[in-house]
């Protein structure tokens, strides 16, 4: 177990990824490449390394995910479009300053195909609906200067008839309140200026309450803490501005303590297995907590927060524990 | 240790070999649109070994679609539909929580063709009926495996939405009570049965005062039961809603105060004190003792502090110096 952040080995970790073909893993999570890149690439920025992986190779590998019939990306060459590995697409762009590789006005296009006549969001044509995918939307269209194009009250209609009494937002009409979906819903009216939306004192509560004795947060009542959740809980509560309301000391020790002292990376729980998704999530949430080292996350866009301030994107303002 | 090693590397070796030929030889079809048996068949052996290869479920729909369906009887594509099914189910089992696959279920009942009977012989949902029903089984079985698996929550709420004998909601809401008196901590269950009862008592299908007293009857029992369990107390916090009537905010402080004096560790017991308090501060404020609340609001307050310091700093936000004066009240009121 270690109390401080063991940056070289996550760097060197997530650079050797794409160096595990003799792991079926790596196979078999082919259908989550370019999520994948996005994760690890944002990681190594915000541990202050971007160039840390070769730009050219990564460019490249994005262009080989473009689903030409669709006008989407998909998460791996010759896999199909989908509005996921879509936004990882553009993320990486952006954060490559390589937007100009992108054929902007088709993306665009693809995106908007897939709103609902409710204002929700499909995934992909097959049409299954989330408010995971509504904020995908929100967010590349944002990211590509679009949003304009987006029926934006049609949009927070439908995150709107998502919320529950206890101020949390569930992936439909209907579902439990989630963490991941409560951050997803919040960072998407944020975007689009509708935060008037939210019951900030009572979501807010709900989210403190996720932190468990072990200073873990978990994603719904009653539940077990999980890495992923140090930025679901966290980006909300920093969007809300109530950081504050948990202990950030003992989440800290949490994220720390789940790292792999060996080999790099971070899991879900102390002494699982690691992977880039909770890698990326595990850092995230200390840059949200203000850990020394690290650059500021940006919670509405969970990219770097000097490239989200260079396109004028930032919205509202974020109090991190390091301004406390 | 080295040995071991090896070994366990050339089998690993060798199943990549398979895993990705075969994982060539469908793109390759799907490239070439190849809509044949042979190549449905092939996105079965691939889909058992990773489920989560969404590009093959699309392509699989799509063979169905484009060139499986236009050839068969629709008992046939009742049938191709049925297998999909029970082939999803098994995949279920061992990955509960993969989103394709759910996703895959959802395909195939919504595809379900007329019949086996027509419209005049009375039994065109014949199909469908059986296989709603039977959508209805799995998922129950699906949460008896795991009562917090929200995709299965999610589907349950799709298929009581969709099924073509509708099931009733009262009938759901007796499903909610067996899941709920099995174990207290599932919110999930709290949170089907907030949805529904808004839903019954909007209907008028259930008398809301009465089924009210039933449900504080019930929350009760839970509170006691566990004290420190937080599924119980959010539940209850929808259940006072924003406090229009007195007497249930002072019946529920009373009962909170009975169990705090029992058990005075309990967080739980405090915070809903604090919170129903306040709310008499906001909306009763010209009919109590505004001083003696706020400072049982303070009091309890403090005492969070010490006793929950993880969240302290939102103890000490919370001010509630100004929530009882009448202004205050009256814009909450009429806001």
């Amino acid at each position: 177990m270690s109390t401080e952040l063991l940056t070289a080995l996550h760097v060197s970790y997530i650079q050797n990824l794409g160096n595990s073909t003799d792991d079926l893993m790596y196979h078999l999570t082919a259908h989550l490449r370019l999520n994948a890149i996005y994760w690890g690439l944002t990681a190594l920025c915000i541990m202050g390394h971007p160039d840390a992986l070769d730009k050219e190779d990564v460019i490249r590998f994005v262009e080989s995910c473009w689903d030409e019939k669709a006008g989407g990306f998909g998460a791996h060459p010759a896999h199909d479009a989908h509005i996921h590995p879509t936004l990882s697409a553009i993320q990486i762009l952006i954060t490559y300053d390589a937007l100009d590789r992108l054929d902007v006005p088709r993306v665009v296009k693809f995106i908007l195909s897939l709103q609902q006549p409710s204002g929700v969001f499909a995934g992909d044509s097959f049409g299954e609906i989330d408010t995971r995918f509504s904020y995908i939307a929100v967010n590349a269209l944002s990211l590509l200067g679009c949003l304009d194009q987006l029926d934006k009250d049609k949009t927070v209609e439908y995150i709107k008839q998502c919320r529950n009494f206890d101020g949390g937002f569930g992936s439909t009409i209907g579902a439990e309140s989630h963490a991941a979906q409560v951050t997803v819903c919040v960072a998407a009216l944020t975007i689009l200026d509708r935060l008037d939306e939210v019951d900030i004192e009572t979501l807010a509560w709900w989210l403190a309450e996720r932190q468990l004795p072990n200073g873990g947060l978990n994603g719904r009542p009653e539940k077990l803490e999980d890495v992923c959740y140090s930025y679901w809980v966290l980006s909300a509560l920093s969007i809300l501005d109530k950081v504050a309301w948990i202990d950030s000391e003992k989440l800290t020790s949490f994220i720390l303590s789940a790292q792999d002292i060996e080999k790099g990376g971070i899991a879900d729980r102390p002494g699982d297995m690691v992977d880039v998704f909770h890698t990326q999530f595990g850092i995230a949430g200390l840059s949200i907590l203000g850990y020394p080292g690290l650059v500021e996350l940006d919670p509405v866009y969970c990219m770097p927060a000097p490239i989200i301030e260079a396109k004028g994107l930032r919205k509202g303002r974020f109090r991190t524990a390091r301004n406390d | 240790m080295h040995g071991v090693k090896r070994v366990r590397q050339s089998a690993e070796a060798s199943k990549i070999r398979e895993y990705l030929a075969l994982t060539d030889e469908v793109l390759a079809k799907k490239a070439a649109e190849d809509w044949s048996r042979e190549a449905l068949s092939l996105t079965t052996r691939l889909l058992q070994i990773n489920p989560e290869f969404y590009t093959v479920w699309n392509y699989r729909r799509n063979i169905l679609l484009q060139g499986v369906f236009p050839e068969s009887s629709p008992a046939d594509i009742n049938d191709l539909l049925t297998d999909d099914l029970s082939m999803t189910t098994l995949a279920l089992k061992m990955h509960p929580k993969v989103y394709w696959i759910w996703n895959h279920r959802r395909w195939c009942l919504e595809n379900v063709p007329d019949g086996p009977g027509t419209d005049a012989e009375g039994d065109i949902n014949g199909w469908r009926k059986t296989n709603w029903e039977n959508e209805l089984f799995v998922v129950d079985k699906m949460l008896d495996a795991d009562s917090r698996n929200f995709h299965a929550w999610s589907y349950r709420r799709y298929v009581l939405a969709r099924m073509p004998d509708a099931r009733s909601e009262t009938a759901e809401l007796a499903y909610t009570t067996r899941k709920i008196e099995a174990n207290f901590s599932n919110f999930s269950a709290w949170h089907q049965r907030s949805k529904l009862l808004s839903s019954l008592w909007g209907s008028g299908k259930l008398e809301c005062s009465k089924s009210k007293e039933e449900e504080f009857e019930l929350v009760r029992n839970a509170m006691y039961t566990d004290p420190n369990d937080q599924s119980v107390w959010i539940y209850h916090r929808w259940l006072m809603g924003t406090g229009e009537e007195k007497e249930i905010l002072d019946r529920e402080i009373a009962i909170i105060q009975e169990l705090l004096d029992e058990q005075s560790d309990s967080k739980w017991c405090m915070e809903s004190l604090v919170h129903y308090k306040r709310l008499l501060l906001q909306k009763h404020s010209s009919i109590i003792d505004v001083g003696n609340v706020t400072n049982d609001c303070r009091q309890l307050l403090r005492g969070l502090r010490e006793l929950d310091p993880a969240r302290r700093q939102r103890y000490e936000d919370i001010d509630v110096s100004n929530e009882g004066q009448p202004e205050m009240s009256n814009t909450i009121r009429h806001s």
